[in-house]
């Protein structure tokens, strides 16, 4: 009884589809590039990296990998300086009037980091 | 001291704090549903008062370890949780989880199983919370679960 049981549960989880990390669900298919100054600067806390840029005066929640991975690719805290400009790409969040970005890759004057490569 | 030991986990620290969440989430709901499932019905053999002592004691660390680590994880970014509405399912179904267990354990049947043989009526009340309990952890866990996913 328990071990029919236990099959069925597993068989039926296992025929379900694979679902992705959450996250990139409610974003855009779409791979956008926007430009703009620091307002607050690289976070590792959390489970995923953030900084908020401003936009042409729309202050946008950048999104980035999770902290470990973050660094690995080179992005430290403290690296970018507030008011620095930078560019970012990744997929926008589809919710209107939400400004945040799933951020693939981040540029800084010549640095760049590449955090989900396989994204890009 | 936990604070400087997180920072010095640097960027791991939130994932070891979630660690630390599901550590506690396992030792709390197994120890839970074990009790739970006897006082259902399952496993006469074993006394329950044999049962009671272990179960409650576990699910005593675990919720003492899912409260210690849920806490840094809801401050450390606790504006991006504002209109999450797995929250507001989360912690009421807590509320009601833990007043079931305050119920049940200043219950008469409850107070009788560590010294006697339980009426059928006792063991029919005992049921009931032990369904409550069951349903609300569930409803907290996955909730829970489903707040990273909004």
């Amino acid at each position: 009884m328990t071990r029919l049981f236990s099959a069925t549960l597993c068989a039926l989880l296992m025929s379900a589809p694979a679902f992705a990390h959450h996250g990139w669900g409610g974003q855009e298919e779409k791979i956008s590039d926007m430009t703009g100054t620091v307002v607050q600067g690289v976070s590792l806390a959390g489970p995923h990296a953030t900084m908020k840029i401003k936009v042409k005066n729309e202050l946008w929640d950048i999104t980035l990998a999770p902290p470990a991975r973050a660094e690995r690719a080179g992005l430290k805290e403290g690296l970018i300086p507030v008011g620095a400009t930078v560019t970012v790409r990744g997929n926008r969040s589809t919710e209107p009037g939400r400004h945040e970005m799933k951020t693939i890759y981040v540029k800084h004057g010549a640095a760049e980091y590449h955090v989900y490569p396989d994204r890009e | 001291m936990l604070g400087e030991f997180t920072r010095s986990l640097g960027v791991w620290s939130y994932g070891v704090i979630n660690l630390v969440h599901i550590l506690g989430i396992a030792l709390l709901f197994g120890a839970i549903l074990i009790l739970d499932v006897r006082l259902l019905g399952a496993w006469r053999q074993i006394p329950l008062a044999v049962l009671s002592r272990p179960t409650t004691t576990m699910a005593q660390i675990g919720f003492l370890l899912a409260v210690c680590s849920g806490i840094p994880m809801i401050t450390v970014k606790s504006t991006d949780y504002i209109g999450n509405p797995f929250l507001l399912i989360k912690f009421p179904a807590i509320a009601l989880a833990l007043l079931n267990v305050w119920l049940v354990h200043r219950s008469p049947a409850w107070q009788a199983h560590r010294v006697r043989d339980l009426t059928q009526y006792e063991s029919r009340r005992l049921a009931f919370g032990a369904s409550l309990s069951l349903l609300f952890w569930l409803t907290a866990i996955t909730a829970g679960r489903m707040i990273g996913y909004w």
